[in-house]
């Protein structure tokens, strides 16, 4: 079974006693887990696409997103988040361009938030943008009670580390369950509707003119920004004091991960190698099991392909017949499920069948339950 | 513009499952009726669904429950 804490050493006697066992809050803070994609193009609508657990609000800009290997010099990191603008624009009064996290509310009742004991929060990161500077608003927003909290870091052309703080807020206790409650958010472009009031630099019940003020656009073509080694502190630190960044193991981080997404690729498997396992339920007709590599945060209620029959077979005794449409959802729990497969000939009912990627690199099954 | 239609029956189980149709008409996700997304698509189109996603809210085998 695999630890999912580590100890975090080094700690100044502001921080923790160097023997605390530390399980980051955010999950691939560091960039390394990619189960989707490591490069994608032409994007210009919401969507996580690379890095696992990193979602984009895009509603200006053509935006390639990838895993990098730009990082700061020293600091440990091997990856990085990039979010390279391949056709920008100018905001208008709706603009809302975003690279953000969200994160379950049962992961921070530690927070305390909404009571008198409620803790202040540090917020570290390390960022650069290759071309354009100025002024990024990262804000903390709760969606369980809409109240939010925004402070503004100047990004420049070389790597920085920003440590940020945030009030503790008194007002507004997350919900101790498996959705969303709290969503970190790194600004690219914000129009009017955000920017026209004054920044919320305290907890304050949600008023959109307050979230973005001052926030540069970013959304300039050729603009590249560079995020990595995002960590999020209860308590207050500065840039001397903050704990060291908490590495996992990669294990660790992947099996996080896959509680909210799970990729598996024929790439992987290797071509003609055999998967989910199960029976002929009828002619031509295969329900197979996919077993999850770790309990999903919901039962899933979908399952993703690559969209070509062509790219699966069902496998049946000696003979593999190429599918004649996409696996089928049919049902899950949380850590298994089920989907058809079907062919248009060839499968007799009551044998056993699995499902057989039909070539290397192209067909997968994904499961997605992220928040 | 994304859509969705009825993309399998299973009657012995009383399973109806729903693909989702990508720009390019290409189905790559397929979902049941809880799911999330195909939720706020049928909030968001409800009253201009397709026929054979209409016919099924008709006959009370699909609900749109997300209300956001």
């Amino acid at each position: 079974m695999a630890l999912n804490t580590i100890p975090n050493k080094g700690l100044t006697s502001r921080g923790y006693p160097s023997d605390r066992l530390v399980t980051p809050i955010i999950i691939n803070g560091d960039m390394s887990v990619a189960q989707r994609a490591t490069s994608v193009t032409g994007k210009t609508s919401d969507g996580y696409y690379t890095t696992d657990r990193w979602n984009h609000s895009i509603n200006l800009g053509t935006w390639s997103i990838d895993q990098a290997t730009d990082v700061p010099t020293g600091q440990g990191f091997a990856k990085s988040h990039k979010m390279t603008c391949t056709t920008g624009g100018s905001t208008s009064a709706g603009t809302q361009t975003y690279f953000h996290t969200r994160l379950e509310g049962q992961n921070l009742q530690m927070l305390k938030k909404g009571t008198s004991n409620a803790e202040s929060l540090t917020l570290s990161f390390f960022a650069k943008s290759a071309t354009t500077t100025g002024t990024m608003c990262v804000e903390l927003f709760d969606t369980d009670n809409s109240r939010q909290i925004s402070k503004q870091i100047s990004l420049t052309t070389s790597w920085t580390k920003y440590t940020i703080t945030y009030d503790a807020d008194t007002t507004g206790t997350l919900n101790n369950d498996n959705g969303a409650s709290l969503y970190i958010i790194f600004w690219v472009s914000a129009g009017s509707n955000f920017t026209s009031g004054t920044l919320s630099e305290t907890w304050t019940s949600n008023t959109n003119a307050n979230r973005a003020v001052g926030q540069t656009n970013f959304a300039v073509t050729n603009t590249e920004l560079y995020f990595t080694g995002v960590q999020l502190e209860v308590g207050e630190f500065d840039s001397t004091t903050i704990p060291s960044f908490p590495f996992e193991s990669f294990e660790n981080n992947l099996r996080k991960c896959q509680r909210y997404y799970y990729k598996e690729t024929s790439s992987s498997n290797g071509a003609n190698q055999w998967s989910a396992v199960g029976g002929i339920s009828q002619a031509n007709v295969g329900r197979v099991m996919m077993f999850l590599p770790t309990p999903m945060r919901t039962i899933p209620t979908s399952l993703g392909t690559s969209g070509t029959a062509g790219d699966y077979k069902i496998q049946n005794q000696n003979t593999g017949e190429t599918c004649n449409a996409v696996p089928t959802f049919v049902s899950a729990n949380l850590d298994k499920v089920q989907f058809n497969l079907s062919t248009a000939a060839g499968m007799t009912a009551g044998y056993y069948c699995a499902l057989r990627y039909n070539a290397a690199g192209v067909g997968y099954l994904e499961v997605d339950v992220e928040l | 513009m994304i859509s969705y239609k009825v993309f399998q029956e299973y009657t012995d189980e009383g399973i109806i499952i729903y693909g989702k149709v990508d720009k390019d008409g290409i189905v790559r996700v397929t979902c049941n009726n809880l799911d999330k997304h195909f939720q706020e698509w049928l909030f968001e189109n409800k009253d201009n669904l397709p026929t054979d996603i209409q016919a099924k809210i008709d006959s009370g085998d699909l609900v749109i429950t997300d209300d956001s």
